[in-house]
């Protein structure tokens, strides 16, 4: 394994962190509140290590799949700790772990945040949480359309089958080409909603964060009450529409702002549509029954924002809040419970199951009962009209498992670090979904400040081991991964 | 007109005697010396032995002011260049037998216009189309379309106690009272005849019918046969005819089941059939058949690549209870034979590419020709001319060969179940059934 060329290569995007960084001063500037000097010390640094890394070794030769896990998990974990700079030069935190939760939070575009009282915080560090959150959606975009169906992870091989993107075989002098257009799209979309924001009457600041948080299905908000502290249901609609497209996979956008919508075709995005439809449709009966909402026009609105807000913010794994859902019914909260493990589409820069595994999952399912009425049949599983080969399925049913039992260890450890259960579950669905929000404790309006430094380093693992697609990070745990390579010579 | 034909196959034999029965000038062009003697020697044919694509072979055979050539041996290849070569050589016609998908309309590098061909005929695909036919119309042996699908003629065979046995045609007439069908032909005993007023049917007769098609549910009931709709079938037998078939009957909404012993083959199936049912199993395995419900299935088509695999197989589904059993037989000696051991139908890809080329080959005032297996009669579309033989003639005033009869008229968007005293007018469409020994007399008639 050419651990020099990791590292030239996480050393690189921390050059880029760096360039953040400076922007994020320069915003801290604008505003005097006292953390510019902070931030920019935080560059200073962040440039330095970047430069050391980058210099000291040489980027050249094939990249080996093995280099590729190390060099993906490596670039995150790096940028977290470069990340958690700023909110430790600036003073407005203190704990390394909780810094680094704060920054992994970020980058991973879960949204879990540390801070009870996010309107306390200088712009510039706020600016700087939503740019983790952007940066990291950037940084899945390239990810999932490129680096991991070469890396052949969790059946992600398949997503290419529908969409016409990159070849595996031809990774490399592609990767350049369709990131760019793909990151012209999420900055386009970034724009549009920053104006549609500002159309609404939400200040420049306010705007220009939420979109980031949005595009990146992230979730920092500017205010303690997230998106319940703008009372405009136009704002909150901009949101939901946002937080959908975020969810879809950005080469059916691209495809379409290139003229051909092939969103209808797709059956993973059917499929995630027919979800979320279902879900607010389920939620909103529920809470009317509940009585939750005057059966008046105004309270049927109402009922239908709160209910698809939430849907779309938990399905995308955005993990914004308009409503407090632990109020709800528990029929209510059982469906957006389910939510948690469905996800944005591959290729999207939700975290989750993702939708097309849990489409693949269902259907797998259905012929395993078929087979049995039929023993001689033989089934195939389709995504569209594409059948799926048993090895992707393979990889596909382990996934899920793998997902599962992580969820279930991560449980069990914070249990037993005396969490209630419904919290330690419900910040593991949370951390592993990369949603944000969870149930209990870290339930709608509540945050993870409470937690000790121990929760908080699991927590942060188990965010970037759900961003990373579980398998990328694990694989770094194998011994194989670090034997020598065989030499022939 | 001389007529030529490479290839004398089981395809190019058939279609040559056709053709030399309607006193066609017909050359044979076979490669093999054996089959070619074979040829000669039964059938009234000029022989020419050589490769049909070659150029001094074509040119002994007369290629030049030759009207048409069909090439249909069983090499796609051979029929392409054959074909190619004779249209550069000048024949009006060029038909080639292809069954390659590759070479077929889209999958081909070059269209079948740029190679010159004017028919490609798939005898697979054609058999698929025939089955689907005859497993629409439960009680049939035999289907044919005709105006369009407007018109449709089918043969069944009169069961024991069925309105019609015993009575003569006219006497189901007068009982009837509106004429909206007519018996074109009866086969007794394996002897075609054109039937008159007077012809008794009895059971065990085969019945040629012809009909509007709205009409056509109507006539099994008068043989005895219940009402039915098609909503289930089984296919044994992954075979291009059986894909092909799936296919057809998967997209007119009715469950279909195919079983192939190559499990490669099923995998592939599966791929190209999502809405079909694939099982890995044997077409004779009666067991798998039960379990796959085929006692009281609408349809069940014995589609592998041998002959008597399928024979043991359509036996083993009628004995377990399938209501329409279906034979695929490569064999033309079959043909005759699967009738009678209590097979309900049998069709052939070889037959099947022989009658879409017979339909073919007097494009212009003949529309569609039929020629069914098991029977010697041909049904003949014609479209009347004016200042032909019949046009503005009353029908009992024609001298119509006792070989032939006039089964509907299509005019405008009437159709028309003609009397003696009708009178066929140009311009009008007109199904005629024929013995081949009338065939001349009656294209006289429509020239």
């Amino acid at each position: 394994m050419g651990l020099r060329r990791v590292a030239a290569v996480v050393g690189l995007l921390q050059l880029v962190m760096a360039l953040a960084m400076l922007l994020a001063g320069g915003v801290a500037l604008l505003y005097r509140d006292g953390d510019a000097a902070g931030i920019f010390l935080s560059a200073a640094v962040t440039a330095a290590v970047g430069l050391i890394l980058y210099k000291l070794h040489a980027l050249k030769g094939d990249i080996t799949p093995r280099e590729g896990f190390a060099m993906v998990t490596f670039a995150w974990v790096a940028s977290s700790i470069l990340g958690a700079l700023p909110f430790l030069l600036t003073g407005v935190e203190e704990s390394v772990p909780r810094a680094m939760f704060e920054a992994m939070s970020g980058l991973t575009t879960t949204g879990a945040t540390v801070f009870g009282d996010i309107e306390s915080l200088p712009h510039g560090i706020l600016f700087w949480r939503s740019l983790t959150h952007w940066l990291g959606g950037m940084g899945i975009i390239v990810l999932v359309i490129a680096v991991l169906p070469y890396l052949g992870v969790g059946g992600m091989q398949l997503f290419d089958a529908e969409v016409p993107g990159v070849t595996p075989e031809r990774l490399q002098p592609r990767i350049a080409q369709t990131a760019k257009f793909l990151w012209l799209v999420y900055v386009g979309l970034t724009c549009t909603q920053i104006l549609l924001y500002l159309f609404g009457g939400m200040g420049l600041f306010d705007a220009v964060n939420h979109a980031f948080a949005t595009l990146a299905t992230g979730g920092f908000s500017t205010r303690t009450a997230s998106l319940a502290a703008f009372e405009s249901p136009y704002l909150q609609y901009v949101t939901v529409v946002f937080m959908c497209l975020a969810a879809m996979n950005f080469s059916l956008h691209y495809r379409a702002a290139m003229g051909h919508f092939d969103y209808w075709r797709n059956q993973e995005w059917k499929f995630l549509m027919m979800v979320v439809l279902v879900s607010t449709g389920l939620v909103m009966a529920a809470n009317l029954r509940a009585g939750d909402y005057a059966v008046t026009a105004a309270g049927l609105e109402e009922g239908f924002r709160d209910a698809v807000f939430q849907v779309t913010s938990i399905v995308s794994t955005t993990g914004f809040v308009s409503a407090d859902y632990e109020h709800w019914i528990p029929g209510a909260q059982g469906v957006l419970f389910a939510l948690f493990f469905v996800g944005g589409m591959a290729g999207s820069t939700g975290g989750g199951i993702k939708a097309v595994r849990v489409l693949l999952l269902l259907k797998a399912t259905a012929n395993e009962i078929r087979k049995h009425l039929h023993p001689k049949a033989v089934l195939l599983t389709r995504v569209g009209r594409t059948p799926v080969s048993e090895e992707v399925l393979a990889n596909v049913v382990g996934f899920v498992l793998l997902y599962l039992l992580l969820l279930l260890a991560g449980t069990m450890a914070l249990a037993f670090s005396g969490l209630d259960l419904l919290t330690a579950l419900g910040a593991c669905m949370a951390a592993v979904g990369n949603v944000g929000p969870g149930f209990g404790l870290v339930g709608a309006t509540d945050n993870y400040g409470w937690m000790n430094a121990w929760q908080l380093s699991l927590l942060s693992f188990l965010m970037l081991a759900g961003r990373l697609e579980i398998y990328t990070v694990l694989v770094l745990f194998h011994r194989d991964t670090w034997k020598r390579r065989h030499s022939f010579r | 007109m001389r007529v030529l034909v490479v290839g004398a196959g089981e395809v190019g034999f058939h279609l040559a005697r056709r053709l030399s029965e309607e006193s066609q000038d017909v050359v044979l062009i076979e490669g093999d010396p054996e089959r070619a003697d074979f040829a000669a020697k039964q059938l009234d044919v000029m022989t020419v032995t050589g490769n049909g694509a070659s150029l001094s072979v074509l040119e002994s055979a007369g290629v030049h002011g030759a009207r048409m050539l069909m090439a249909v041996t069983s090499r796609d290849e051979v029929n392409l260049v054959a074909c190619m070569a004779a249209k550069r050589l000048g024949v009006q016609f060029a038909i080639a037998r292809i069954s390659s998908p590759e070479y077929y309309e889209r999958g081909s590098v070059f269209s079948r216009e740029q190679m010159g061909i004017d028919l490609m005929i798939n005898p697979e695909r054609e058999c698929a189309w025939e089955t689907f036919q005859l497993l629409q119309s439960a009680a049939a042996t035999d289907v044919a379309h005709f105006a369009g699908g407007r018109v449709q003629l089918i043969g069944l065979q009169v069961r024991e106690g069925a309105p019609v046995a015993g009575r003569t045609l006219s006497e189901m007439a007068r009982i009837q009272g509106e004429n909206r069908y007519v018996t074109a032909a009866v086969v007794r005993d394996g002897v075609t005849m054109i039937p008159r007023g007077d012809t008794r049917i009895e059971a065990g007769d085969r019945l040629y019918v012809l009909a509007p098609t709205a009409q056509v549910q109507g006539i099994p009931p008068l043989a005895g046969y219940d009402r039915f709709r098609l909503s289930r079938v089984m296919i044994a037998g992954g075979s291009a005819e059986g894909e092909f078939l799936a296919g057809g009957l998967a997209e007119h909404g009715v469950e279909t089941t195919i079983l192939d012993r190559n499990r490669r083959r099923c995998v592939e199936l599966a791929e190209r059939l999502p809405r079909a049912l694939v099982l890995h199993g044997d077409a004779t395995d009666l067991e798998l058949l039960e379990m796959e419900g085929v006692s009281g299935i609408d349809g069940f088509v014995a589609a592998t690549g041998h002959d008597e695999t399928n024979v043991l197989s359509s036996l083993v589904a009628k004995s377990a209870g399938a209501r329409k059993v279906v034979c695929l037989v490569h064999k033309f000696e079959y043909l005759r034979l699967v009738p009678r051991v209590g097979v309900d139908a049998s069709v052939s890809p070889r037959m099947s590419a022989v009658n879409a080329i017979l339909r073919y080959v007097r494009k212009g005032r003949v529309m569609t020709v039929a020629s069914l297996a098991g029977i010697a009669a041909e049904a003949i579309e014609f479209r009347v001319e004016a200042g032909t033989p019949v046009a503005g003639k009353a029908l009992k005033d024609l001298h119509f060969p006792p070989g032939g009869i006039v089964g509907t008229i299509t005019r405008g968007s009437d159709i028309i179940i003609p009397r003696g005293e009708d009178v066929i007018r140009p311009g009008d469409e007109v199904i005629v059934f024929a013995l081949p020994g009338a065939i001349p007399q009656v294209e006289e008639l429509f020239a």
